[in-house]
């Protein structure tokens, strides 16, 4: 019996130890620029179809190269590629970080020394592939992970009903699962999505500078 | 340079924890300023929404700037120090990649409240701050930090007479619900009582090199009453009093 949708679960839950806790998807920046907590759900599905899609993209691609025992640095540098900001690069693999000491843990085996640097999509697929989450559960993993990140980053920044940022996420499910199987059957590295979202990448080098912050990025 | 004898697997990790305003970063500036010449030493600041601790320690000029970092914890400090050590890890392993080889690694948590400790996977040692100030009653209110910490300090002792703290007591207090684990009452104008805080981390430190050392979990809960009249403990083999229902 497969324990996909149950992996799922595990992987998605703000309990995992990967260092989630540290980070809101952008939001913090977007506030401070002059986004408002009634332009979330907004924000929510710009990321859906421009970072978070590129994200998904990339652990789907990295999850079937390393299950034919590919070369990952390839997909990390197409990540890279499609990841303009410098401040989301280095977050990015902080995060990679993060999940390959649940991959070590968890399910352990032989790793590429080069993992250390590689970013969490990446190493996400790895974990997929040695733990036997299915492309289309991974690629759900990522778009719901990036909107409670959002939502609950937007509950420590702004005042308001945890219940309405829960709908929220809930509202964006057909979006995140739509987004899921389009990218499930992708492959190699050239086919990753690659819409990008200026201001986000913008904000987020602003983040970086900023001393008074409650997320890293 | 300062000299090891034996060279360690890696620095010693001390937490420092401790409700907010007891003087954790004063303290660990304390212990840069009288260790820096004969330890290799980094800082690790997890503020909850600035970096004023890694300013601050930055400003008392008492270690290279770049050996101070802070770590943000998405306003979550008990989770970074304890169910999610993964922040405060990394910035640690890029300490030691960084100025290796190091002495020691302290790691300061932003100020939480009295049940937050550190996770033994983060922590080799970790001590618990309290302040006069706060009140000589806070002992007695106990939790894991102030039970089971590898040491307590009770800071800011020279404030005593201001604050209507009668200091000894509160010090005796202190050991006593501690069960005879060390209890420092410290004063940044007491050279003696600074003298004994870095003779314990030395200590510490001999034992962490020897191999001999075991990270303590001060545990998340302290033995707590119900309504129903049961005390009872969380942590195996310390129940004080039969379990009652609920327990």
């Amino acid at each position: 019996m497969s324990t996909s949708s149950l992996l799922l679960a595990l992987l998605g839950d703000a309990r995992l130890p990967s260092g989630g806790h540290t980070q809101s998807a952008g939001l913090e920046p977007a506030l401070r620029a002059g986004t408002t907590p009634a332009e979330v759900p907004a924000y929510l599905r710009a990321r859906l179809r421009t970072v978070t899609r590129v994200e998904a993209g990339t652990a789907v691609v990295a999850r079937a190269v390393a299950a034919e025992g590919g070369d990952l640095d390839a997909v990390e540098a197409a990540w890279a590629a499609r990841t303009p900001s410098p401040a989301l690069r280095a977050n990015g693999r902080r995060l990679g970080r993060g999940y390959l000491r649940v991959l070590q843990t968890l399910w352990p085996g032989p790793t590429d020394d080069r993992a250390r640097h590689w970013a969490r999509p990446v190493v996400l697929g790895l974990l997929a592939h040695r733990a036997d989450l299915c492309p289309v559960d991974l690629a759900r993993l990522v778009g719901y992970d990036d909107a409670q990140t959002v939502t609950a980053a937007l509950l420590k920044l702004e005042p308001g009903d945890p219940l309405q940022a829960t709908a929220w996420v809930r509202d964006l499910l057909p979006d995140i699962d739509r987004m899921a199987r389009q990218l499930a059957p992708l492959r190699t590295p050239d086919e990753i999505p690659s819409g990008g979202a200026p201001l986000i990448e913008r904000w987020a080098q602003t983040h970086d500078t900023t001393t008074e912050r409650l997320f890293s990025a | 340079m300062p000299e090891t004898t034996k060279t360690p697997a890696r620095a010693m990790r001390l937490g420092v924890a401790g409700p907010v305003g007891t003087g954790k970063s004063s303290l660990i500036a304390l212990l840069c300023r009288a260790l820096s010449d004969r330890l290799r030493m980094a800082v690790i600041t997890n503020d909850i929404y600035t970096d004023e601790d890694a300013r601050f320690l930055k400003s008392a000029g008492v270690l290279d700037p770049e050996r101070i970092r802070p770590v943000e914890t998405g306003a979550c400090p008990h989770t970074a120090i304890r169910d999610d050590v993964t922040a405060n890890l990394l910035a640690v392993e890029d300490m030691e990649a960084d100025f290796d080889p190091l002495d020691l690694v302290v790691i300061e948590s932003g100020g939480d409240n009295l049940t937050a400790t550190f996770s033994p996977a983060l922590v080799d040692a970790q001590l618990f701050v309290l302040d006069v100030a706060g009140g000589g009653d806070v002992v007695r209110k106990g939790g894991p930090g102030i039970a089971r910490a590898d040491l307590l300090i009770v800071n800011k002792t020279d404030l005593g007479p201001y604050v209507s703290v009668d200091v000894e007591r509160m010090v005796r207090e202190g050991s006593a619900a501690r069960e005879g684990r060390p209890v420092i009452g410290l004063s940044r104008t007491d050279a003696a009582s600074i003298d004994e805080l870095v003779a314990w981390v030395l200590g510490m430190l001999d034992t962490h090199r020897s191999g001999d050392h075991t990270p303590i979990d001060p545990g998340p809960m302290a033995p707590h009453t119900h309504a129903d009249g049961t005390t009872h403990s969380h942590t195996p083999g310390r129940a004080s009093a039969a379990a009652g229902p609920g327990a």
